[in-house]
């Protein structure tokens, strides 16, 4: 087997451990709610003014989810298999809609937020921070105070500051929701650049953190890989400068695809609460709505969801990396 | 020949001649840390100063007390206005800010031991221990801690401010665990470690009067990026509404403030000068992380 | 090859800058190894760094000229450096630590075809990776290694590697930038006998060898320059300054070498006091006198200068002196004779 092979078997290993770790917290955490949390939702909707029958329901599709008379691992079993089929539950505060469909429903808006904004930020960011690093001067030491500023910020801070300063202040762009209030979604030119408009100040807050996070540590890297020895001994061989940037920016890069998977996770959850600050109605609204509402069920999928693809991005960018590091990729165990 | 190189000016802390007097030593201490030190240090302490001394120079009590309408402009009496419930923003920061930080330095503390403990026993001892050790690291740092935060706070039966602290605490400390290890690592292979070992001292006293006392200056970086990133995790924690219940910090005033419509009405003065305070808090405290490394490597010093 | 009062110094970011190398005339001939020996901090790498134009951003060439066979003399100040052109197929450089010279993430094959696409951009890679593997078999290197990635192979052989592809294009001066002083003995000797075969071979035609191994020096080299603060002192055959050292600073270098030869028997060996100077305000006229053991008042504040020709010289007010006098060049060795005799 060679030893990318026994990279990626390893690699794979990991994260299905992670996996069930991840499906273990998911399914036991909200069961430490003490009492009976069934009785305690049940009675919250009662004060909410839910009627007797949609309550009976709700009570008996609770017991049969939580399964409470069952022993502990038979449940988490019953859950794992509901999950693997797709079925994670019903919703409390919105009955009879079920999880998967509220998150089905929410889910584009935060992949067009989420996916532009990574890739967007990973390519520009760590561009910028190369070209800071090789060019120096003004354009570095300005650049840097501002990737500095940017990256320590919180994405939620930043969209606050951008929400209030565009959208109220100068009412440049709309400050909330997904598209105009009233109006239904659809395939029309109209719509769509109505959703547009909606979308620049969340994509903006959060593509331009991840841009200055991206170009610090791409400086950082650069810089180091500029006083090498192999550049020192590329230059004393007459290899030319732009030759010499491609070797920097690749080796640069390699320290980069590993941060990456980090930094998914926390825009991940940054992204969450820039979605809550402008009404955008992607997961995270749906997760701050879940919240108020204890609406356990809604919150659980939520989490699972993230939680698995923080641990599918991570490990695909694992592999990445495995494939373009050719010291991972070219050796055979046994050398 | 000196016609070829620009004028050397003599060098004038080389010049034995200079009077040593309080203000030219203190000069001397001034720039031997960067203005960025200098900078961040103030910052810092300027916070620091803020939560912790604010909350008896105003002389309010409480910061739930309703002062006045809701949503009201700044004015002579509440410098920040009014909040939804019509408290005085004002107090509210400063209390605010103390409650973050207090949650932030206790999450601080606790991830900061758990890292070190655990990066200390897996440095030190090596082979099975440490692939173990490492292993629930990285299971830990891939799970994206927000999530957790987000259970955890649920399955609580209170949420009070050592609860939040604690519940941060445990999930963020991955980070100083593997930073500590690598260094105990390189550490454990001194000679003095194994000078130590010879002379029969047992291992709990080689890790921590051999191993330790080299990482100080790792365990107090560590420390503060723990600490910033407690005081975010709280913020975004109360963001969601699963922040303290009994207590304002700056991520339950953004929290009410979003709930209540501050930003479509307007009333920048419930969500600005949080957000802005946050963002300040953070930036200090990475950048004086970044410049401690030249505190403790006095080679990294300007002159 | 001619190289003709190189002046550099580094930038720094208070006071003044240092001046690593200030005023190095050599000469070298076709068919000769140059060893540059001398102290850390004498300058010696950062004439290698002006040489190859492979210096950290922060280094400043002030003055210097460089003229090589029929070629026009390149104004080093002015270019920054030995231009691009020149690097690799006239004059090489061979760095101290080839453990990391090779870029981690090409094979080396490819990095050896870019090496010689630089310079031949019609070459194409089959033709590029036959020369250099033809190069490697013939000195000694199996010519797989070209698949392999730099951290697949040895340190000494990585050092071999790095010479074969330093060299690839026969240039005429290769600049080994101490190249022995990482490896292990059997290493370092495998080195040596590659660079003989290259010279024997004519793919290089001069080297310029710096160390501080002087014993090294003295088994290769044709000839022996010592270079002290940033200056080269004495110049002269590889015998003459082993034997007969005209510098006190040389003297003081040869002296401290230990040689099982009955020859030496009943020299005195003595060391020095105090430390190399600071470079960013050097003594005033001859830079070695504040630790010289026959300083004369004249040398604290007037620069010794150079009588001799360019491949035979040293500067010290005693050579001077003796010139006047009608004596042979034998420098300050007349004084030690003298203080030999004289002792009890």
């Amino acid at each position: 087997m060679s030893q990318f092979q026994f990279y990626v078997a390893k690699k794979a290993g990991w994260f299905l451990v992670a996996f069930v770790i991840a499906l273990a917290l998911n399914f036991y955490l909200p069961r430490m709610i003490p009492g009976n949390p069934v009785d305690a939702i049940v009675s919250q909707m009662a004060a909410g003014g839910a009627d007797a029958a949609s309550m009976e329901a709700i009570y008996e599709t609770y017991i049969q989810e939580f399964g409470l008379d069952k022993p502990l691992l038979l449940q988490f079993f019953a859950y794992v298999g509901n999950v693997f089929q797709g079925d994670l539950g019903t919703s409390f505060a919105l009955y009879p809609a079920d999880v998967r469909g509220l998150i089905a429903d929410a889910l584009p808006w935060t992949i067009a937020l989420q996916l532009p904004a990574i890739l967007v930020g990973w390519i520009l960011g760590n561009a910028l921070g190369a070209i800071a690093a090789y060019k120096g001067g003004w354009f570095d030491r300005g650049g840097f105070i501002a990737s500095l500023f940017l990256s320590s910020m919180p994405y939620y801070a930043f969209a606050i500051l951008l929400l209030y300063l565009v959208a109220v202040r100068w009412d440049l762009l709309p400050a909330a929701g997904g598209y105009s209030f009233g109006t239904e979604p659809s395939f029309s030119w109209s719509f769509i650049t109505d959703a547009a408009d909606h979308y620049w100040l969340p994509f903006l807050s959060l593509v331009l953190i991840f841009v200055g996070g991206q170009a610090i540590g791409m400086r950082s890297m650069a810089i180091y890989e500029l006083s090498s020895d192999y550049v020192e001994f590329s230059r004393g061989v007459g290899i030319s400068d732009s030759r010499i940037v491609r070797y920097i920016f690749r080796n640069a890069m390699l320290p980069q695809v590993t941060g990456l998977a980090l930094s998914i996770g926390s825009l991940v959850g940054g992204a969450l609460i820039t979605e809550v600050v402008f009404s955008y109605p992607g997961i995270g609204s749906l997760l701050f709505g879940a919240i108020r509402q204890n609406d356990y069920p809604v919150i659980q999928g939520i989490t699972l969801l993230i939680m698995a693809t923080v641990l599918a991005a991570n490990f695909l960018v694992d592999i990445a990396y495995g494939f373009i590091d050719p010291r991972i990729r070219a050796a055979q165990t046994g050398t | 020949m000196s016609t070829v190189f620009p004028s050397a000016a003599p060098d004038a802390a080389l010049d034995p001649d200079a009077k040593s007097s309080i203000l030219g030593r203190l000069h001397r201490l001034a720039t031997q840390f960067s203005p960025r030190f200098w900078f961040a240090l103030a910052l810092t302490l300027a916070v620091l100063f803020f939560g912790f001394v604010g909350p008896y120079l105003t002389g309010v009590e409480d910061p739930d007390q309703i002062v006045g309408g809701l949503y009201m402009d700044p004015s002579a009496d509440a410098w920040l206005g009014t909040d939804n419930f019509g408290q005085d923003v004002f107090t509210q920061l400063i209390y605010g800010t103390r409650t973050s930080l207090i949650i932030g330095i206790i999450a601080g503390l606790v991830a900061t031991f758990i890292g070190v403990v655990i990066g200390i026993s897996a440095g030190f001892y090596g082979g099975i221990v440490e692939e173990a050790l490492m292993g629930v690291t990285n299971v830990v740092i891939t799970i994206p801690s927000i999530v957790v935060l987000i259970l955890l706070s649920i399955a609580i039966d209170s949420r009070s401010i050592f609860a939040i602290a604690i519940i941060i605490g445990i999930t963020s400390w991955p980070w100083t665990a593997r930073a500590v290890r690598a260094q105990a690592s390189s550490v454990r292979t001194r000679e003095h470690v194994d000078l130590a070992r010879l002379t029969g001292a047992n291992t709990f006293s080689l890790m921590v009067f051999e191993v330790l006392p080299y990482m100080l200056s790792y365990i107090v970086m560590a420390f503060v990026l723990q600490l910033t990133s407690s005081i975010l995790q709280e913020a975004a924690l109360s963001m969601l509404g699963l922040g303290p219940s009994d207590s304002i910090s700056l991520g339950v005033m953004l929290f009410w403030a979003l709930l209540w419509e501050s930003i479509r009405t307007g009333a920048w003065w419930a969500f600005v000068p949080p957000a802005i305070f946050l963002t300040l808090i953070a930036f200090a405290l990475l950048l004086l992380q970044s410049s401690l490394d030249e505190v403790f490597n006095p080679r990294l010093r300007e002159s | 090859m001619q190289v003709r009062d190189v002046r550099a110094y580094y930038e720094t970011r208070h006071g003044p800058p240092i001046r690593a190398v200030d005023g190095v005339t050599l000469d070298l001939e076709h068919g000769e190894i140059l060893g540059i020996v001398g102290e850390s901090g004498c300058g010696k790498s950062t004439l290698a760094a002006v040489l190859s134009a492979s210096g950290p951003p922060n280094l400043q060439i002030a003055s210097g000229h460089l003229t090589l066979d029929d070629r026009e003399t390149v104004d080093l100040a002015r270019s920054g450096g030995t231009p691009r052109e020149w690097r690799g197929n006239v004059v090489s450089l061979l760095p101290q630590r080839a453990l990391n010279s090779l870029n981690p993430t090409a094979r080396i094959g490819d990095y050896a075809y870019d090496v010689v696409r630089a310079h031949n951009e019609k070459m194409r890679k089959r033709e590029a990776l036959e020369l250099a593997g033809g190069r490697m078999e013939q000195l000694g290197l199996p010519s797989r290694v070209l698949d392999h990635y730099p951290h697949q192979l040895s340190g000494g052989m990585r050092q071999r590697v790095v010479t074969v592809i330093a060299t690839l294009l026969n240039p005429t001066v290769l600049i080994a930038d101490e190249p022995t002083s990482a490896l292990d003995v059997s290493s370092q000797k495998a080195l040596i006998l590659m660079l003989d075969k290259m010279m024997e071979e004519g793919m290089i035609s001069r080297i310029i060898f710096i160390t501080h191994d002087l014993a090294l020096l003295s088994n290769i080299a044709n000839r022996v320059a010592v270079m002290y603060a940033g200056e080269i002192v004495e110049v002269g055959t590889t015998r003459e300054v082993v034997r007969r050292p005209e510098h006190p600073y040389s003297k003081a270098l040869i002296g401290s070498t230990l040689e099982p030869d009955p020859e030496q028997r009943g020299q005195v060996i003595y060391g020095l006091e105090g430390s190399s100077p600071d470079m960013r305000n050097p003594p005033p006229g001859c830079r070695f006198h504040p630790r010289c053991p026959y300083v004369m008042d004249v040398c604290t504040h007037e620069v010794p200068p150079r009588m001799d020709p360019e491949h035979n010289y040293a500067t010290c007010w005693w050579v001077k002196k003796e010139a006047e006098q009608g004596h042979e060049t034998g420098g300050v060795n007349r004084v030690t004779d003298e203080r030999i005799a004289a002792a009890p």
